[in-house]
């Protein structure tokens, strides 16, 4: 099954796109967050 | 996962997390956890919380539920797991397990620029997440002996407390 893509806002607030950090394998891990 | 980031960037990969909170409180998280990686925000969950059927449907908060997923270079999702609440494992052994399979050349962390941080009015400093982490331990511990049916599960999030308190007292000690 291939990865559904997706552009969302970093830490810093800039655009990051999973297929441009595709030079290493991912582990795309979600959380349910600030805690 | 932060703590076997080692041994994830030595097999090849790199963590990105996703929570639906906003970049500045994110970067407060990174910055009080000291974690290696990216952390993206999608407040709405549209982007990628629900394309990869993580949205939480439980909770008010319209939060996202734990879950895993290990990507190949080549985007074929080579691993998933699915939490069903916040008290289930991540399986990372495992998504650590399914990465070294790719058998890929080691990597290393990438550079991480914090901006302005800014927490959340309810998140936890970590002076006191070795107690917090600690006493949900001991609590789980003691239901589990009024109930003896739930000690496989128990003995998962036992493990898993017992790691997050180990972590929360190196972070204390680091300051």
């Amino acid at each position: 099954m291939q990865a559904h893509d997706f552009t969302l806002l970093d830490q810093n607030g800039i655009h990051w796109t999973l297929s441009e950090h595709l030079d290493t394998a991912r582990i795309v891990v979600f959380l349910r967050g600030d805690w | 996962m932060s703590d076997r980031y080692g041994a994830i960037t030595g097999a090849g990969g790199r963590i990105v997390c996703i929570s639906v909170d906003s970049p500045l409180r994110n970067a407060a998280l990174i910055n009080k956890l000291k974690l290696p990686f990216p952390l993206l925000s999608d407040p709405d969950r549209s982007g990628a919380i629900e394309p990869y059927g993580a949205a939480d449907t439980t909770d008010k908060r319209n939060i996202a539920r734990p879950a895993t997923f290990v990507i190949a270079p080549d985007r074929e999702v080579v691993f998933s797991a699915m939490s069903r609440d916040y008290a289930d494992r991540t399986q990372e052994e495992a998504a650590v397990a399914a990465l070294v399979e790719l058998d890929l050349s080691p990597t290393t962390a990438e550079p991480l620029d914090i901006g302005p941080a800014e927490p959340g009015p309810s998140a936890m400093i970590v002076e006191t997440m070795e107690a917090y982490f600690r006493g949900a331990m001991y609590a789980v511990r003691a239901m589990t002996g009024r109930h003896p049916s739930v000690a496989d599960d128990a003995a998962d999030f036992i493990a898993q407390m017992n790691r997050y308190v180990k972590l929360s007292k190196e972070l204390s000690e680091d300051g």
